[in-house]
């Protein structure tokens, strides 16, 4: 279990002035924290997600990981700390083969040969595509991509994963697939998606955002389960909870 | 072929090229005998010719197409063939094909026997900066973004102009625009990628290679059977065997 924590203090984000994307987000992501970032589109989840990793800097507030503040200086840090899966894995994946791919990150943090081959092993095994291992990306399905894409993160043994839109295009099979590698990890995870089903199946907390303001932020059965709550700002309930 | 070492690989396909278009302007059977590594190389590599064609189907064609005009600038008379006088200039047509041919297909083995990062690795080897290097690897990498895009953007044209030929060129503007917007965002996106796994403005390699005696000994093989080609008309040498 990782000892991570991400404070996030009054955030504030607009990528033009007039248009906030972001307003004074406040929230506390503990160690053993699930949390599920829903939102109707457009809410601000991704956007939420990219400024955990220092993709844009341009916010206002702080964001801290583990004591560490989030700035330019830090950002290498931080990052290190931090796996951060794309909603698009074809923006994610760019070496030849998948093994290329997840040794990429290891590589690129000096770590000598035979444990980049370690890590490659032990993040291929943990996603479950060890045949994957040799095969060109351009040649995978859409499933077989985002597990590649997870194992890129893995390989770099972060204390906290960030997802967004992770089920997008997943067949059934590759999403159970998914959701059993999800509570696999005994990471800090933060999994953006509108997808509330699958919330369901990977977190134990949700925090929802409506025009870049938490609304709730709780138990994540609480909030989904709230039928009213979720109808009033985008989303409908959980299609395994209709009918109960 | 894989397992030979790619600075190897990369030194000879230099060598040969340079020898290869060093060639006197009417010495076709100079370049004739040059056909050996190609073919050795295809035989050696397991490669196929048929998909090799099929992959160079765009660049041959425009590499042949390259001295075209050279019969109409060059009557040089350079020799009869059953009394029909032959131009210097169909000649030299004839060599600068040769020359493109076999510049291509050296270039497509060392291609298919070895892999970008292995070129690249080759290329720092030779203490290529690793601005061009980096530069080079970014490239090939966004080559295949640009054609998934490219494809993506021609099947939705396609798909709401049925029975089109081709694309209108009313909407070659705003394709292109989009094509490189998409391309534009989708590089931004790998470029974040990159930052976020450690990248510092050079693509790690895997574990070095070592050269081997092996390696050194098909390098100096080849070196020395080409010098060879280049230097003497073997193919006039061998056919004066047999008159």
């Amino acid at each position: 279990m990782s000892h991570i924590h991400v404070d996030v203090e009054h955030l504030s984000f607009a990528y033009e002035k007039n248009t906030p994307i972001l307003k004074d987000i406040t929230f506390h992501a503990h160690e053993n924290d699930a949390i599920g970032i829903v939102g109707a589109n457009g809410a601000g989840k991704s956007t939420l997600l990219k400024l955990l990793v220092g993709l844009d800097m341009r916010f206002e507030g702080s964001i801290r990981v583990e004591e560490i503040p989030l700035s330019n200086e830090t950002l290498a840090k931080v990052r290190e700390k931090i796996g951060y899966v794309f909603q698009d894995s074809d923006a994610q994946l760019f070496m030849t083969t998948v093994e290329e791919d997840v040794a990429f990150a290891p590589r690129n943090y000096g770590l000598p040969e035979d444990e980049v081959q370690r890590r490659v092993d032990k993040a291929l095994d943990k996603v479950h595509i060890e045949q994957l291992r040799k095969k060109p990306i351009y040649k995978m399905s859409g499933g077989e991509k985002k597990l590649a894409s997870i194992a890129t993160i893995l390989s770099m043994t972060p204390d906290v994963i960030l997802m967004d839109e992770p089920s997008v295009a997943l067949d059934p099979k590759n999403r159970r697939n998914l959701i059993h590698v999800l509570n696999e990890f005994d990471h800090l995870k933060m999994i953006a998606s509108h997808d509330l089903d699958f919330i369901l199946d990977t977190c134990n907390r949700v925090i929802l955002i409506d025009h870049g303001e938490i609304i709730a932020d709780g138990e994540a059965r609480e909030i989904l389960t709230n039928e009213e709550l979720l109808e009033a700002h985008g989303l409908e309930l959980p299609l395994s909870l209709y009918g109960r | 072929m894989n397992h030979i070492h790619p600075l190897v690989k990369l030194l000879l396909n230099l060598y040969y090229i340079t020898l290869a278009v060093s060639f006197h302007r009417y010495d076709v059977e100079g370049l004739l005998a040059m056909f050996i590594y190609p073919v050795a190389c295809f035989i050696i590599g397991e490669l196929s010719l048929r998909d090799a064609l099929h992959r160079l189907r765009v660049v041959l064609p425009v590499v042949c197409i390259v001295g075209v005009f050279n019969p109409i600038f060059d009557h040089t008379v350079v020799g009869y063939v059953g009394g029909v006088a032959i131009w210097g200039g169909v000649v030299s047509m004839i060599t600068l094909m040769l020359k493109g041919i076999l510049t291509v297909f050296a270039t497509y083995i060392l291609i298919a026997t070895t892999s970008i990062e292995g070129i690249c690795y080759a290329l720092r080897l030779l203490h290529v900066p690793k601005m061009i290097v980096t530069q080079i690897l970014l490239i090939y990498r966004y080559i295949t973004v640009l054609l998934a895009e490219t494809k993506r953007i021609t099947q939705a044209y396609a798909l709401r102009a049925p029975g089109q030929k081709g694309i209108h060129y009313k909407a070659w503007g705003p394709l292109v625009g989009q094509l490189l917007l998409r391309t534009m965002d989708r590089a931004d996106d790998l470029y974040e990628s990159m930052l976020l796994r450690g990248f510092n403005g050079e693509f790690p390699q895997g574990k070095p290679k070592r050269q081997s005696a092996g390696d050194v000994i098909y390098l100096l093989f080849w070196v020395i059977l080409l010098f060879i080609l280049r230097t003497y008309p073997v193919l006039t040498l061998i056919g004066g065997l047999f008159v």
